[in-house]
């Protein structure tokens, strides 16, 4: 055998797009799939950030006018006109259910306490899940990325050793092209995953503060209906 | 959620754009080597390696001691014709010999006739009249020996001068082609410099294969054994062996007293060359069971 010979004809292409197009199918969807990932994940981290951002907001200043001694009244009047989140919507459910109460024929006073506890249940319930979509999607791709590249590499890898079997010839220049292009697959999922498990820590902690302040919140609204209730009463 | 989505996408396409810009491979830079020489030696010239430099004029080959010119002896050509081999011309052949060229046919002819060996019939001679021998010896059984009387040796001083040689000693002259008075260091027997490695292998192995060690040495490094021999130019011991290692132990014993027993199986070193024979008239060899085992 010549040296010449040893030698590839053309010198693989070894940039992303040449290492992308030399792989396998399999590792090809692998790398595509990760990819998507990849972009979903950093598509609900941004709208995240932006919705616990806003949310926050929100929540600072409906606490602002809610201590500001105007009366609950002509708050709860100017929050009904249009669809509210977070802590306006648990205001404004736990407010209707009062008011239901109070301007129906039949007074209800018994119960009525338990009832508007219930209904902010509800509502915190429906206002954390909202806030809790899609970090399950982050969880998993933070958790299975890398086990998803893994099986790119280990499947590219096992390819260029039957093809190394093939050609019978083991220079490291034959062996090594099949090798990098198996191991961007786990690039690509590690740089979907390490983002990814990032986030969800980060959300994670976001949404239980979030849930504990609405929790708070609702306690202390529990407290001033409840006594309302026993005045009236 | 879509602006989100948006943004991930834009940012993605980005990233992977500088990446397929940017990320080119660089080669490695090897550094080329410096090309080694190699230089293919004989074992002989290995055995007659020496430290020195690299860069060093190369010495004058070895050249032995001449103080006499003489002529050079041809080396015997192994392709030269064979010559027939003379008729023995004793004294009782009155003929001189006929000159070979013209009696060459005439010799063919005769072949057939019994060529009489004189050698030959000798033997014969001497094989008829050993055959009877041990009869006689029956027959007539010899007379106890008798001692002569052994004459003491007496005391005469004149015999003991002449006994004494008075000339300046004297020896051959070492011949050559060209005349050499600074022979190279080396043996006044001597005809090499130094034994072969051939010839130490063949030792080597020829010892090792007599050498048993006990089996199941645990400190096989302890188990080394030096031992000086003394040999004569018959490739014989000419004195028992000495070891030259102390230990103890039965272990140590036996495989000492196996390291004695086969110098002497290996009895006659013929694989040593006579030419060589001061370098191997006292050696030291070392019997080591890890090389048993290294192959």
């Amino acid at each position: 055998m010549t040296p010449a010979e040893l030698v590839p004809a053309v010198s693989p292409d070894l940039s992303i797009w040449g290492l992308f197009l030399q792989a396998h199918w399999v590792v090809k969807s692998v790398m595509l799939g990760l990819l998507a990932c990849s972009i979903w994940v950093w598509a609900i981290a941004i709208d995240k950030t932006i919705l616990y951002a806003r949310t926050k907001r929100a929540m600072d200043r409906f606490e602002n006018s809610f201590w500001s001694g105007q009366s609950l009244e002509e708050l709860y009047r100017s929050l009904s006109s249009r669809p509210t989140h977070s802590m306006a919507a648990l205001f404004v459910a736990a407010m209707r259910e009062w008011k239901r109460s109070f301007e129906g024929q039949a007074r209800s006073f018994a119960g009525l306490q338990m009832r508007i506890e219930k209904v902010m249940d509800v509502t915190i319930a429906r206002e954390i899940e909202r806030l809790e979509r899609r970090l399950l999607v982050l969880a998993t791709v933070g958790s299975a990325g890398p086990f998803v590249g893994l099986f790119g590499t280990v499947w590219g890898i096992m390819n260029s050793f039957q093809s190394i079997a093939a050609s019978k010839n083991t220079s490291l220049a034959v062996v090594a092209p099949g090798i990098a292009e198996a191991l961007f697959a786990t690039a690509i999922g590690l740089v979907a995953a390490i983002p990814a498990t990032i986030f969800y820590n980060k959300f994670v902690a976001e949404v239980n503060r979030q849930a504990a302040r609405l929790e708070g919140f609702a306690d202390e609204f529990a407290a001033i209906l409840s006594r309302q209730i026993d005045e009236r009463g | 959620m879509r602006k989100g989505l948006a943004i991930s996408a834009v940012l993605h396409a980005i990233v992977l754009l500088w990446g397929m810009l940017t990320f080119n491979v660089s080669p490695f830079e090897t550094a080329t080597a410096e090309s080694v020489p190699v230089d293919f030696i004989s074992e002989q010239d290995f055995s007659k390696l020496t430290a020195g430099t690299r860069d060093a004029p190369k010495p004058e080959t070895p050249k032995p001691l001449v103080e006499k010119v003489a002529e050079k002896k041809p080396a015997p050509e192994p392709a030269e014709k064979i010559t027939e081999k003379k008729e023995i011309v004793t004294a009782s052949t009155a003929e001189p010999p006929p000159p070979a060229e013209d009696k060459k046919p005439e010799k063919a002819d005769k072949k057939p006739e019994p060529k009489v060996d004189p050698i030959a019939e000798a033997l014969k001679k001497e094989e008829k009249k050993e055959k009877p021998e041990p009869k006689k010896a029956e027959t007539t059984p010899l007379p106890p020996r008798k001692r002569p009387p052994t004459p003491q040796p007496k005391f005469d001083p004149a015999k003991v001068a002449a006994l004494l040689d008075k000339r300046t000693p004297q020896r051959t002259a070492a011949t050559g082609e060209e005349i050499n008075r600074a022979p190279s260091l080396g043996a006044p027997s001597g005809n090499a410099p130094q034994l072969s490695q051939s010839e130490l292998d063949a030792l080597r192995a020829r010892l090792m294969q007599l050498w048993n060690p006990p089996v199941g040495i645990i400190n096989a490094g302890e188990m080394i054994i030096r031992i000086r021999v003394l040999v004569g130019r018959d490739g014989r011991l000419t004195a028992p062996p000495t070891v030259l290692t102390s230990g103890r132990g039965t272990m140590f014993e036996s495989a000492r007293d196996s390291a004695i027993r086969a110098v002497f199986r290996a009895q006659p070193f013929d694989m040593l060359r006579q030419e060589t024979y001061e370098t191997w008239r006292d050696m030291e060899i070392t019997f080591d069971p890890r090389d048993m085992f290294r192959g």
